[in-house]
């Protein structure tokens, strides 16, 4: 497994570089706390654990996997005491408000962490990723009491939280789940039925679970809007706050996965279990999607984490082995033959990891940033921008690059060769575990059609065009920038395309109902490929600016602009592809019968 | 998961509708000695029942247990000896052996149609009698006459199987500098000494004995690839009656832990002074490794192909069993909670992605077969030039296009599933995990590229590449005014304009930097499939359309269906790969080294 180091050089430019993080902190409740010596020890330490810790379980993690008795999960060896350790070191009550125990840091500064946390070691970092969840839900939703009696020990990482959506039969639509809530006289619910891929559901790592579970209570309307939001302790909870009897929620076994073999992933029994109802009755989806956007946010860091590890075990690869001649004569003279860097076609990978992962890192700092202003913006209307914007964003954020990471650890394995197919190289437990960011949290497809759909059409493209009138902000405040040229034509061009690509299939859509469907994914990632020509062109100017400025760090503002060029020239095209697809008819998907697909 | 079931169907329609490859017997003398019509559907009746019956169901156990080592013996996965042993009794190593020595003597084209099924059914299982047949090719065509009497016959039989010696530890793409030595001995016999890695098939409980073709290096050979020789390293040395001798000083070391293929047992061997026999000429080793590559490339591919096509049946199968959500126009299983998710658009655009990538890869290798069969097979010697040049253009790209869709097409296929795609039970990812190292082995797909842009396109400018060009502007000529292909003709043509387009722009790019291929390549490559699947579905749709009147099956029908949406949603891409390809080497060389 290559050894995690947190590329704190690029973050630093991400956060200061491109999108004044500095400026945009003083602008939040947390001000003081968040001055840039403060911002840069926070990075420091938890990159620190994050190298230190968390990296060296990855493989171990992937080895072992968890472990299932009748007595619970046990989770691989380290993890416990890992979590022990990240716990002690305040890590879990980062970004909660103060008024909950937190230390009310923003949320992009948090993500920071989850990404360094995600990149090192995806598996563990779901144990404490998926209680974030929870204690939104819970700080949104939550009376006064469950605040006072669930919140504190979530918030400091001494119990952890799940989300317990899925059931066996319903997955994208759940509006079928059958989970049933009965009342009971004293005001909690018996809560009934079976969950599964229920991720940190059950395990060794904290003395209780909250289970955040929806269900049905009797009576309640079919569909999307009979569902209701309640919490499930694992151990119920004592009015002193103690810990009380066991509650009969169980974990009946665990799934055996491709991947993220640390992270038990299980299928949970309701029998009976005592829970409470958080938020209005019926209302639980509304509650859960909340804070759908930025539990989508961090399941896109699993994108930007697989682009960056595997560049990073690709890279050191490319450099230590040596495999025939470059073709402009010898670079290694002195050894047997020159390191595979030399050749265009592993460098035609090493730099799509690598204009994937700084690209990424860019689109999720700047969608956290939109997060921040929405919990926390100065204005009503500051907030509500910022949150059309992220709304906007998280479809293409979590669908598209988690699309191109995983195309990422694949390029990783195979800059590897043989070696990247075998298990010790860690190469591809990368692949293995990136494969599931395509799938949950709302499927690629689920996410485009989310984007399309809800997000462009039904706002008769309102989202889009607040995206691109930014891009064409950029682009006019460029125009007299010669140099810059290179970026902002193509940029400003295909920006304007995309407007276009929009309207005809939003024409098409008004007639034919399967249209959406038919060119969403097309669509998304055309889109993905647009926001990242963005920042990658906002990244090259600034890169350009310093150059031309006069910088001692003139490596890296140089290996920026080169990478900026690779994404354009060499990635970009593929929105010509993306756009004649997607409009490409849905007469060609749905023509054919269903008894013809297979003979 | 589904059953396994054989898409006999689409093989036949294949074979005897638009290659009809019975024809081309008919021309090659010594294929119609043995290849005749009848007995090659008997063959693929027989391969289609032995790959569902026995070795589907053995797949995921396989997978699950994987193979074991212990003290330098290796054991397959329960049922693996019992299945090779029903194997090779119905002769199947044979298949395209050469009858002088106890083989079938069949045509690649049926061999290609039975490797898919069993690669589909178990790919770690084909692997074991893939090795075999590899080995013996290249004992054929350069062996000496006593050694091909010696071991062609058991390894026909499967009694004894096959292993591939080339990669060592720091050695893989570039085999100039291996270390594995062979030191002349007195009886003309050689003692090999060195270290293999990844051998595939290296140590295993299936055969009595495990032939390696090894390449090693004399004391005095010239430095790089042109010092390398192959010699014949047998398990146990055999006697001069046939009986099996002493133990020869080579093992298996170890085995790798690998993503997947866990039950193709894949060695470090340990040669020590191991006795083995020099194969073709001295310092020729690379040279008579390549006789037998073009016939392992394409089976690779069609590795792509099996494990896509694999994948394809169970997402079907899930996509009409699952309900979720309403069809966009109504519901369609009103009775149920919800409708079979195959009613939503993107569903489907999963499903027919792969379907149209596996009914053009299937065409594309049974093309490529034909051609290898008329380079070993034909009587004049223009019709095998010819073929030869074809296969040499073609084979990079059945490698590396069918591994590469192959691979895509089973993360589409596990993406059909949801969640459940993840989860191991279901076989899905098991079909990724499998199907990962094809695109790594047998020259990783980068390397295809090179060898296709570089060998088969630059280095003889171009003249490989015309016989393809003009096959396909002779076929749109003939069917331009065909009203039946109007729909088709136009991309098809604009298709082979782009790529000759960009051929010729690569091929003066070249002229002036070193670098312009190796850039370029792998997109070139990519860009050279598509436009050949434009082709092969174009010659499909042009037999579809001469048979769909009347035909209740809805065979035809789809196969209009599926063409149509690979030319109106894939055949697209190859407009961002030209423009990648276009853009030239600079971008990709401008990092140094140290700023990555």
């Amino acid at each position: 497994m290559p050894d995690y180091k947190a590329p704190i050089r690029d973050i630093k430019f991400v956060m200061n570089e491109l999108l004044d993080m500095p400026a945009h902190y003083q602008t939040l409740p947390s001000a003081e706390m968040t001055t840039p010596d403060m911002v840069d020890a926070i990075i420091q330490e938890g990159s620190k654990f994050c190298e230190q810790v968390l990296s060296p379980l990855n493989a171990v993690g992937d080895t072992e996997g968890c472990t299932w008795s009748e007595t619970g999960v046990t989770t691989p060896k380290g993890f416990k005491e890992a979590y022990k350790q990240y716990v002690d070191g305040g890590w879990p009550s980062m970004t909660a408000p103060e008024a909950v125990g937190g230390q009310g840091l923003p949320e992009s500064l948090g993500l920071v962490m989850s990404e360094m946390v995600g990149t090192s070691n995806w598996a563990w970092g779901m144990y404490p990723g998926l209680s974030h969840g929870a204690v939104n839900t819970m700080i949104l939703h939550g009376s006064d009491e469950q605040k006072e009696t669930y919140l504190p020990k979530l918030v400091s990482g001494e119990w952890t939280g799940t989300m317990c959506l899925t059931e066996p039969h319903c997955g994208s639509d759940l509006g079928t789940l059958r989970t049933k809530a009965e009342p009971n006289a004293d005001g909690s619910y018996s809560i009934s039925g079976t969950k599964i891929f229920i991720s940190s559901g059950e395990h060794d790592m904290a003395d209780n679970i909250i289970h955040i579970t929806l269900a049905r209570l009797p009576n309640a309307p079919s569909g999307t809007k009979g569902i209701s939001l309640f919490i499930v302790p694992k151990v119920l909870v004592n009015a002193d706050g103690s810990l009380g009897e066991r509650n009969t929620v169980t974990c009946g076994s665990i799934e055996h996965k491709m991947g993220i073999h640390g992270n038990s992933t299980c299928v949970m029994n309701f029998d009976g279990a005592k829970g409470y109802l958080i938020g209005p009755e019926n209302k639980g989806l509304n509650c859960m999607f909340t804070f759908m956007n930025f539990a989508r946010l961090g399941t896109a860091i699993q994108g930007l984490g697989a682009s960056e590890l595997s560049f990073q075990g690709a890279l050191k690869y490319a450099k230590e082995r040596l495999a025939m001649r470059s073709l402009t004569g010898p670079k290694n003279p002195g050894g047997i033959a020159d390191p595979i860097i030399v050749h265009p076609d592993v460098r035609r990978m090493l730099l799509t990891q690598k204009a994937f992962a700084e690209g990424s890192r860019a689109m999720i700092y700047f969608t956290a940033q939109q997060g921040d202003i929405v919990h926390e913006g100065e204005t009503e209307e500051a907030r509500k921008e910022a949150d059309e914007m992220m709304a906007f964003l998280t479809p293409i954020a979590k669908a598209f690059l988690t699309e191109v990471g995983y195309e990422s650890a694949n390029l990783g394995v195979q800059v590897y060769g043989g070696h990247g197919f075998i298990a010790e190289w860690g190469m591809e437990q990368i692949v293995r575990d990136t494969r599931i960011a395509l799938l949950y949290e709302g499927t690629t497809g689920i996410q485009a059609l989310d984007l399309l759909g809800r997000k462009i059409l039904m706002t008769q493209g309102e989202a889009l065009k607040r995206f691109t009138k930014l891009v064409h902000k950029f682009c006019t405040q460029e125009a007299d920038n010669q140099a810059a040229q290179e970026f902002v034509a193509p940029l400003a061009k295909l920006n304007k395309e995309w407007g276009e690509l929009t309207m005809k299939i939003g024409m098409v859509a008004m007639k034919d109902r399967e249209e959406v469907g038919s060119a969403a994914v097309d669509y998304l990632m055309y889109s993905g490929y647009a926001t990242l020509a963005y920042f990658w062109a906002r990244m090259a100017v600034i890169a350009q600016q310093k150059l031309a400025a006069g910088t001692d760090e003139e490596a890296f503002y140089t290996a920026k602009l080169q990478t900026a060029r690779f994404y354009f020239k060499r990635i970009l095209p593929r929105t010509l592809a993306h756009a004649a697809s997607a409009v490409g008819g849905a007469s060609t998907l749905m023509q054919m019968d269903v008894e013809s697909f297979a003979f | 998961m589904a059953d396994y079931k054989a898409p006999l169907r689409d093989m036949r329609f294949l074979l005897n509708e638009v290659f009809e490859v019975a024809k081309q017997w008919e021309t090659m003398p010594r294929l119609s000695e043995t290849a005749d019509p009848e007995t090659a559907d008997a063959i693929l009746e027989e391969a289609a029942k032995i790959s569902q019956s026995l070795l589907a169901p053995l797949n995921r156990s396989g997978d699950e247990e994987g193979c074991r080592w212990e003290n330098g013996q290796v054991f397959t996965p329960a049922g693996f000896p019992q299945a090779y042993r029903t194997f090779i009794e119905g002769g199947w190593c044979g298949l395209g052996g050469n009858p002088e020595f106890g083989g079938m003597g069949m045509p690649k084209t049926i061999g290609a149609q039975v490797e898919e099924m069993i690669q589909s059914a178990n790919i770690s299982f084909g692997l074991y009698p893939m090795l075999t047949a590899g080995a013996c090719l290249a004992l054929d065509a350069h062996g000496a006459d006593e050694l091909r009497e010696k071991y062609l016959p058991n390894m026909y039989s499967g009694i004894w199987s096959g292993s591939m010696c080339l990669t060592e530890p720091h050695s893989g793409t570039d085999l100039g500098i291996i270390r594995t030595k062979a030191e002349p001995q007195a009886d003309g016999s050689y003692a090999v000494s060195g270290t293999k890695i990844f051998i595939t098939g290296g140590e295993h409980d299936l055969s009595d004995n495990i032939i390696h073709l090894v390449l090693a290096k004399l004391p005095d050979a010239p430095a790089g690839p042109k010092g390398i020789s192959l010699f014949l390293v047998p398990k146990f040395l055999v006697n001069e009656d046939g009986s099996l001798g002493a133990r020869n000083t080579l093992g298996c070391g170890s085995i790798e832990h690998k993503m997947g293929i866990k039950a193709s047992a894949t060695c470090v061997m340990n040669f020590d002074g191991a006795k083995g026999w020099l194969v073709g000429e001295l310092n020729k080793g690379l040279a008579c490794m390549f006789t037998m590559m073009n016939y392992e490339r394409l089976g690779v591919g069609v590795q792509g192909l099996a494990a896509a096509e694999r994948s394809y049946q169970n997402a079907v199968e899930y996509a009409r069993d699952r309900i979720q959500g309403r069809a966009a126009t109504g519901p369609v299983a009103k009775d149920k909670a919800a409708d079979p998710i195959i009613v939503h658009p993107d569903v489907r655009r999963m499903l027919m992605t792969i379907r149209a990538m596996n009914e053009g890869s299937r065409a594309f290798s049974t093309y490529v077969a034909s051609f290898l069969d008329m380079a070993k097979y034909a009587d004049d010697s223009a019709t095998r030039v010819n073929a030869e040049a074809l296969v040499a253009l073609l084979t990079p790209v059945a490698k590396a296009f069918l591994t590469d869709r192959g691979f895509d097409s089973t993360v589409f296929g596990q993406q059909v599933f949801g969640g459940h795609g993840y989860i191991r039970e279901w076989g899905q990812e098991q079909l990724v995990r499998d199907v990962r190292i094809a695109q790594i082995y047998e020259g990783t797909n980068g390397i295809q590229a090179l060898d296709l842009m570089g060998r088969k396109v630059a280095a003889n400018n171009g003249k490989f590449y015309e016989l393809f060009a003009n096959e396909v502007a002779a076929f749109i000529e003939a069917n331009r005014e065909n009203p039946a292909l109007a729909e088709f003709i136009a991309p098809l043509s604009a298709a082979i304009e782009r790529l000759s387009d960009v051929t010729e722009h690569v091929l003066n790019q070249v002229k002036s930097d070193p670098n312009a291929v190796g850039a370029a390549s792998v997109d070139y490559l990519d860009l050279f499939g598509y436009t050949s699947f434009a082709y092969m579905w174009a010659r499909m749709v042009l037999v579809a359309k001469s048979k769909v009147e009347g035909d209740t099956s809805g065979f035809y029908d789809s196969k209009i269906k599926t063409a149509r949406f690979f030319f109106s949603r894939l055949l697209p891409k190859t407009m961002a790969l030209a423009e990648s390809v276009k853009s030239g080497a600079a971008d990709t060389m401008a990092l140094a080294a140290e700023n990555f």
